[in-house]
Formats: structure tokens, C-alpha cells, sequence
């Protein structure tokens, strides 16, 4: 696994996923499309969902990680750690269905499934870390309820509706758009 | 649409001259000194230390204004949460809600956390308003990170604008056919209206990693072990001041946090 994240076309995706990520971070806090508020909060969590699944966790990972470092630096110019790290556990956890289902797999209807659960897995795990490693640092709150409340229960529920339904329509397009190409890696 | 990526301001001030390594050390070790300590009178000298390292930096308020507006949002919104959390659930037994939300140890627990906060989102703000974007990679590849790491933020940096620019125009393009974005109360709905937005650019730059890395591969990249930057960078006398001054910190906080535990 770790020869192939760091192939070429591990380190271009890598870029390129973190790329797509801050920029539809940036554009959907920029341009608030009538009707996509509050909800649809941030529907580009499924790009390092999607990245991980496709590319591995590692790619995953720093999409996620990396991504959000760039939105937030080119938002409002700061950065959380804890909060990169959650945003690239999202990426991760959609990367170890390759241990699960093997090649063809990956695309047909299980593997949708799979990509649809492990998002929500994701999104819990990711968000789950980001709001208590708040608390335990102590940046910012200082009550573990906070922590739920405020914190983990919205991002992570938003979070994961938004990766359990986008994830796998990224899944299936990618799938269908490869399927003439002569190199697939 | 215009987007100004990452809110570099030029400047000639001392912070400006640093090398970019040396501000990432310092910020490094900000970072564990908040980790590494829990009470107000240990932070309040870390808030003065970025603080000065903010102000050094000279930043013309109208640049920095939206970052201090979102900033304040959220502390204040933070600490009036805090405070009323705090304060009704851990008050203690027996005694009326005034005295709770005036007792001294309430204040001083539901203000620790903001003012780490504020430490943090100061240094790093001052880091990101004065490095050039394109010095983040040699800065990296130059602290002897491996080079494919220091270029996965280069490709990034040099792709985000690009991407942007891709979205509104999809966006056009979508409307051009009559696509409305809206869903009305349905949250499921509402969040598939944006799959004719989000679909086509994704799979566009997917397909096209492809293409980069075999362009990136015909140049012969990852070949070599070793990759030279363009911009070298130099270490001159701030720098070293402001990395033994880091170092100065990292170790009292570690000495502190360990005089804690042993007692």
C-alpha cells in the first residue's frame, strides 16, 4: 500500500484531491446557493471520501488534511490541528474498503453500499475526534457536554447524510467514466 | 469572481524578513506549549508572545479585518456557551444561580479556554498573512521533509484557483440549462440538488490525474532521491534568534508540565 500511495499518481491525487477539496469548501462558503443552506452545510465532505475509496486511505487522509488546512488558511487565515485531522480521518476510513472487496467489487452495488456506510462510519470517527480533542485541549470549550452538543452531534450528522449520499454518486460517475479509458491505475 | 489565495499582505517588517522555517518552528512550538498546560497565569505569557509576534508583524487592519471578525464571532459565541454550561452544570450544590454565575472560579474556568484559543488563532493567523504562498513548499522540502511531500502542497496551491474557477463555471453553465438549486424542505433533496455541480468537476479532475502524473513522469519526477528548490533559503540572525527562542519554550513548558505530574 505504501509503494502505491506514493507513486506518481498517488502524490498528483493527493494534490489534486486536496485541491478539490479547499476549492469547494471556498465556493460553497462564498456563494450561498438558495435552498443548499444549513443542511446541505458542506456537501464537499464527500470529496476525500470519495478520493479514499478510489486511491486509498492514505490519499484520503491528506485530501481531507491538507484540503481544510488550505480552506481555512484561504477563508480566514488560521488553522486547528485537531480539526485537519478529523477532516482526514473523513478521507480514511472510505479507504479501507480495499481490504474489504477486492477490484470489479469496488463499483458495483455492494461496494456503493460499502462506500454509503463507511462515510457514515467516517464521518462519527472523524467528527468524534475533532470535538473532543477540542475539550481535551481545552480550545475554546471546556465541558465535555459542549463537546457533544455543540460540536460533534451537528458536523458529524450533516457530515455523514451529506458523505452517505454523494459518496457513492461520485463512486458510480467515476466508474462509469473510466470504463473507456485504457489506463487505469 | 475574484479569489485572493491565502490572504498573503506584502510587508517589509521584521516578521515578513523571517524564514519560513523558523516561523514553523515557532508555531510548532506554540502549539505544544498549549498542549502542554492547562492554567490561565501560564497562558497569558503565550498570548503575550503572540500577540507581539502580531503586532511585529505590522498587518494594515483593513486586511486582517475579516479574520478578526470571524475570530471574535466564535469566542465571543464560545465563551458565552461556556460560561452558562459551566456555570449551571458544575456550579455546585446548594447555592443560587447568581452566586454561581459570579463565583471567581467559574469566570477564570469558562475564560482558560478562550484565551488558548486566541493564542493559537493568532500565531498561525500572523504566520499565513506573512509567508508568500509559494515559499510554503521549499520551506518544506528545505526542513528535509521528503520532496513528494513538500510538492503534493505545490501541486495543491497551484490547482485551487484553478478548480474555483472551473466551479463557476459549471455553475454558469448548469443555469444556461435551466438548473435551480433548491429542494425545499426536503434535506435529501436539497442536498442532491448539488450533484449537477459537484459531479461533473470531480470526475473531470480525477480523469485528469492521470494526465498530470504521466506529464510529471515523462519529465522524469521521482527518479532522483534528492530534489533541488529553486529558492534556496537562508538562515540569518532573527531567524536563529526566534528558533533558540522556541526551543527556550518548548523546554520550560515540558519542565513545567513535568513538575506537574511528579507532584
Amino acid at each position: 500500500m505504501g509503494s502505491r500511495s506514493f507513486s506518481v499518481t498517488g502524490i498528483v491525487a493527493m494534490g489534486v484531491g486536496t485541491a478539490l477539496y479547499a476549492a469547494f469548501n471556498v465556493f460553497f462558503n462564498m456563494i450561498q446557493l438558495p435552498g443548499t443552506q444549513l443542511v446541505a452545510l458542506r456537501p464537499s465532505v464527500s470529496i476525500p471520501m470519495f478520493f479514499g475509496y478510489i486511491f486509498g486511505p492514505i490519499v484520503g487522509f491528506v485530501a481531507g488534511f491538507l484540503g481544510n488546512i488550505i480552506s481555512d488558511a484561504i477563508s480566514w487565515g488560521g488553522f486547528w490541528w485537531n480539526w485537519d485531522v478529523g477532516n482526514g480521518i473523513l478521507g480514511l476510513i472510505p479507504g479501507l474498503a480495499i481490504y474489504f472487496l477486492s477490484g470489479e467489487k469496488l463499483f458495483e452495488r455492494k461496494g456503493l453500499l460499502m462506500a454509503s456506510i463507511l462515510s457514515i462510519v467516517a464521518s462519527i470517527l472523524g467528527m468524534g475526534f475533532a470535538a473532543y480533542t477540542d475539550y481535551i485541549f481545552g480550545y475554546g470549550i471546556s465541558t465535555i457536554e459542549e463537546a457533544t452538543y455543540a460540536l460533534f452531534l451537528p458536523a458529524a450528522i450533516t457530515d455523514a447524510i451529506n458523505g452517505a449520499i454523494l459518496t457513492p454518486i461520485l463512486v458510480a460517475a467515476y466508474s462509469s467514466a473510466v470504463k473507456g479509458r485504457a489506463r487505469r491505475s | 469572481m475574484s479569489v485572493r489565495l491565502i490572504k498573503y499582505t506584502e510587508g517589509d517588517s521584521v516578521v515578513h524578513r523571517l524564514d519560513p522555517r523558523a516561523k514553523l518552528t515557532f508555531l510548532f512550538s506554540i502549539l505544544i506549549a498549549l498542549i502542554l498546560t492547562a492554567s490561565l497565569p501560564l497562558i497569558i505569557p503565550l498570548l503575550a508572545i503572540s500577540l507581539t509576534f502580531y503586532l511585529s508583524a505590522r498587518l494594515p487592519w483593513d486586511k486582517t479585518k475579516s479574520t478578526w471578525k470571524f475570530t471574535v464571532v466564535i469566542i465571543l459565541v464560545l465563551s458565552a456557551l461556556n460560561y452558562l454550561t459551566i456555570s449551571v452544570l458544575y456550579g455546585g450544590e446548594g447555592v443560587n444561580l447568581l452566586q454561581k454565575l459570579t463565583s471567581q472560579e467559574i469566570i477564570l474556568k469558562s475564560i482558560t479556554p478562550v484565551c488558548k484559543l486566541l493564542t493559537l488563532v493568532i500565531a498561525t493567523a500572523t504566520f499565513v498573512f506573512t509567508t508568500p504562498p509559494n515559499l510554503y513548499a521549499p520551506a518544506l522540502g528545505q526542513v528535509r521533509l521528503p520532496y513528494k511531500i513538500a510538492y503534493i502542497i505545490q501541486l495543491a496551491l497551484r490547482y485551487v484557483p484553478e478548480y474555483i474557477a472551473e466551479m463557476s463555471k459549471t455553475l454558469e453553465a448548469q443555469m444556461a440549462r435551466g438548473y435551480r438549486p433548491r429542494g425545499g424542505k426536503n434535506p435529501i433533496a436539497r442536498i442532491l440538488s448539488v450533484v449537477p455541480l459537484l459531479v461533473p468537476v470531480t470526475i473531470s479532475a480525477t480523469i485528469s490525474i492521470y494526465d498530470i502524473a504521466d506529464a510529471m513522469e515523462l519529465r522524469g519526477f521521482g527518479e532522483e532521491k534528492c530534489h533541488t528548490w529553486y529558492r534556496s533559503l537562508v538562515m540569518k540572525r532573527g531567524d536563529r534568534l526566534l528558533m533558540i527562542v522556541s526551543t527556550l519554550l518548548i523546554v520550560a513548558y515540558t519542565i513545567q508540565y513535568a513538575i506537574l505530574l511528579l507532584t
